[in-house]
């Protein structure tokens, strides 16, 4: 084969691959395309779809979205704190601040979220404490179910979050902590300098994940009628006789915000993979 | 001491231990409320009369648990194949289903089916077994069957992916049909394989359960929503506190069972591997 | 030369939940003095080493190092250990560090000492073992015989009296053995106090002032190399070398 053939055959094959991809895609979209334009003819039959008016309230989609993003930003902000916390906590040498941390995770993982916000703002705030509908804090008002939804949230997070950021610390060989506290450092510094650090890598993927969970989580805040989403949707829908529609917006908006962390999440998990050097 | 009462004293010193965590955990707790303004007194025998009343949601937690368990396994197998199919689009096909459900709240899911769909599909009161099972229970099962399917559908495509391919060939070569390898070495290999993350889904299905309440199914939520509404009953912090109790008295004694049978059968490794390959 | 030994172990008994690992070890270790400790799997060779440095606790006996009671529950162990230098079989280095940040950090960190001061010194090291070159790579970037050297410049910049050493070659290729026992002998001979758990009985016999064997958590026998090798005592001790020698 000369070369001018050899470059000729590489062309060509080249041409080809694409051409396979090409018409993977093409079938792909086409296949989904069609099931999806199926089950929407299907359902027509019985149900009027009416777009145009419901995709006017968009604005009012877009001002839940923000704040279910800043719910769920400032609850991933505590729930990380106070997760890093229980994490130590399980991993103190005492055995009495380990079994509270455990109980801590064991009880909310194992609750829904939905109990846990009602037994939160229906049981203590408004019962137990008794909030009135602000909360003084620092000097501003608070909405009450704004304050309680992300404590809430937070708390609840904290349990998962902790058990991520436990696995995380525990995956560093145990060589690396004991060399940093062969050198002198104490625990807290050895945990700073030489054993987070590491463990950051193998814990980013998870929490990404958990934060993915937690706007799933920030849905349910709508039971106590704090603003966000899924209550815009539900109070559209109780204003217009579009619920099928203002629904179907509603799941959109939320893939918008899922999908793109959940993309991020795998590609975290493959550029960072952390694996036992040395 | 015999190794029986040795292990006694273990396990009474480990409850004794999680007794004073927890009460120092409840002292805690009642002290930031003190601490905030609080002269709550509890009711506690006055609220407890009530159990019956939860016990009837109970029951219905327990039995649309359990159908949308089902109908997600059903599903989760059909999910499985298609993620699995030799043809790319359909795969893409699988692939969409599941990222779309996974990635959304429960929720938002149930209000689009009962709200959304069940507008376009009237569903009717079903009869069966001399209970009676409006529309709302079977959005409710067909939504939580549904989402639930999704995980269950990685699940199952992660288990089958696990067993390898050298044993299938093995299998063949001494001679067994596809259905015969199919009996006799991937399932029982792979329902080991995918029974404990199948236990924890159907721990997540028990949880997503209680939002049901929202679209007047009676399960357990909703009886306690239903005695802590009315102005009259003041024991709100009780009656919550007792819903969370039922919902651990499920799903703790599942996630035991779930442990167990992860050690049991220690095929958690094989799984996890096979679900990182993830496409 | 100071009056008293520099690490005294007096009978000391640990356990492992329901192992008892340690059955009453007695040793005395003079300044300077290198003691090269040798025993099959599971002796307790290396428990004891760790029980050195604090890292395992023991139940009963004494441990004193350059006369801080290690086993006292009321010793600042951090500040003890920034005397006691230790290298293990491997993950050493830390791997999100450069080679450089990894001998600064305990000085920096624990000691207290501005980088700057540090940095020279820390160069002048690894100038000692040839790769000052490899200042600023990563770990993952070297040998495994380089990183064990940058491990054991690691403990020497904290300018320990006692070094430990905990295997060091084992989990090395045997190209690599050479440079780190190498390492070990010029520290010996600028009479660096030593404890070494190896199974490198050419390095146990040029380098070592006495080899203790170790078996069901005792020292069976310790001598110096000539008669330990030549004379051993102990049936247990015989048939090691037996083993040894015949590899």
């Amino acid at each position: 084969m000369t070369p001018e053939m050899r470059g000729e055959a590489i062309g060509w094959a080249r041409a080809y691959q694409l051409l396979k991809i090409a018409g993977r895609v093409l079938f792909s979209a086409a296949l989904v395309t069609g099931t999806l334009l199926a089950i929407y003819g299907i359902l027509s039959q019985s149900y009027p779809f009416r777009w145009r008016p419901a995709l006017q309230d968009l604005d009012a989609f877009h001002q839940g979205l923000l704040r279910t993003l800043q719910i769920s930003l400032v609850s991933m902000v505590f729930g990380t704190a106070l997760g890093l916390l229980i994490a130590l906590a399980r991993l103190a040498p005492f055995a009495l601040l380990r079994d509270m941390g455990a109980l801590y995770v064991h009880t909310l993982r194992n609750i829904p979220f939905l109990v846990f916000i009602l037994f939160m703002y229906f049981g203590v705030a408004r019962s137990v404490i008794p909030t009135g509908a602000y909360v003084p804090l620092f000097g501003w008002e608070l909405d009450a179910r704004l304050f309680w939804g992300v404590v809430a949230l937070s708390l609840f997070e904290a349990s998962f979050i902790s058990e991520i950021l436990r696995a995380g610390i525990l995956s560093i060989h145990p060589t690396q902590m004991e060399s940093a506290r062969s050198l002198g450092m104490n625990y807290l510094q050895a945990l700073r300098y030489v054993i987070l650090p590491q463990a950051f890598r193998n814990i980013l993927p998870p929490l990404t994940g958990e934060l993915i969970a937690l706007v799933k989580e920030s849905a349910l805040l709508m039971i106590i009628s704090l603003p966000e989403l899924t209550l815009t949707a539900k109070q559209l829908a109780s204003q217009k006789p579009l619920q099928f529609e203002f629904y179907t917006i509603l799941a959109a908006y939320y893939l918008v915000i899922t999908l793109p962390l959940a993309a991020l999440s795998h590609l975290l998990e493959r550029r960072l993979k952390l694996g036992g050097r040395e | 001491m015999t190794l029986a009462a040795r292990r006694l004293r273990e396990v009474l010193w480990i409850a004794a231990r999680f007794a004073l965590a927890a009460a120092l955990l409840l002292g805690a707790i009642l002290l930031i409320f003190r601490g905030l303004g609080s002269n709550y007194t509890f009711h506690w025998a006055e609220a407890l009369q009530f159990l019956p009343r939860f016990n009837q949601g109970l029951w219905v937690t327990l039995q649309i648990s359990f159908f949308g368990a089902l109908l997600a396994v059903a599903l989760g197998l059909v999910v499985a194949l298609l993620r699995l199919s030799p043809w790319g689009p359909v795969r893409d096909l699988g692939g969409l289903y599941v990222h779309t459900f996974r990635n959304l709240p429960f929720l938002v899911v149930m209000l689009l089916f009962y709200f959304g769909l069940g507008q376009a599909i009237r569903l009717p009161t079903l009869e069966l077994f001399g209970q009676t099972f409006p529309p709302q229970f079977l959005w409710g099962m067909l939504s939580l069957g549904v989402y639930e399917s999704s995980y269950l559908g990685e699940t199952f495509r992660a288990g089958i992916l696990a067993i390898h391919k050298e044993q299938v060939e093995s299998a063949r070569s001494l001679g067994m049909n596809y259905l015969q390898v199919m009996r006799h070495v991937v399932l029982p290999q792979a329902l080991r394989v995918v029974l404990p993350p199948m236990t924890s889904t159907l721990i997540a299905l028990v949880k997503e359960s209680s939002l049901l309440f929202l679209i007047q199914v009676p399960e357990l939520t909703n009886a306690a929503r239903q005695l802590a509404i009315p102005l009259r009953r003041p024991y709100v912090f009780e009656f919550y506190t007792i819903l969370a109790g039922y919902y651990l008295a499920i799903v703790v004694p599942l996630s035991l069972l779930s442990n167990w049978l992860e050690s049991r059968l220690g095929a958690g490794r094989a799984l996890r591997e096979a679900m990182r390959h993830d496409a | 030369m100071s009056p008293h030994p520099m690490i005294e172990i007096r009978g000391v008994q640990k356990w492992f939940g329901r192992l008892h690992v340690l059955r009453g070890v007695t040793l005395s270790v003079k300044e300077g003095e290198v003691v090269v400790i040798a025993g099959a799997s599971g002796s307790g060779k290396s428990t004891l080493l760790r029980c050195l440095n604090g890292l395992e606790k023991i139940q009963q006996g004494e441990i004193w190092v350059d006369g801080v009671p290690i086993h006292d529950k009321r010793t600042n162990l951090n500040r003890i250990r920034q005397k006691i230098g230790i290298v293990f079989q491997s993950y050493n280095l830390f791997p999100h560090m450069t080679v450089l940040r990894n001998i600064i950090l305990g000085p920096v960190v624990v000691k207290g000492v501005p980088p700057r001061q540090v940095y020279g010194r820390a160069l002048q090291l690894l100038r000692r073992i040839g790769i000052a070159d490899k200042a600023n790579a990563y770990p993952d970037q070297l040998s495994g015989g380089q990183r064990q050297r940058v491990a054991i410049v690691r403990a020497l910049a904290m300018e320990p009296k006692v070094m430990l050493f905990d295997e060091p070659t084992s989990a090395l290729d045997p190209e690599m053995i050479k440079e780190v026992l190498d390492l070990m002998r010029e520290l010996a001979q600028e009479k660096m106090t030593m404890i070494v758990v190896t199974h490198e009985m050419g390095f146990a016999r040029e380098v070592a002032d006495r080899i203790a064997f170790m078996a069901d958590g005792q020292i069976i026998e310790i001598a110096p190399p000539e008669e330990f090798f030549a004379h051993p005592k102990d049936e247990r001790t015989r048939r090691f070398i037996e083993k040894i020698l015949a590899v």
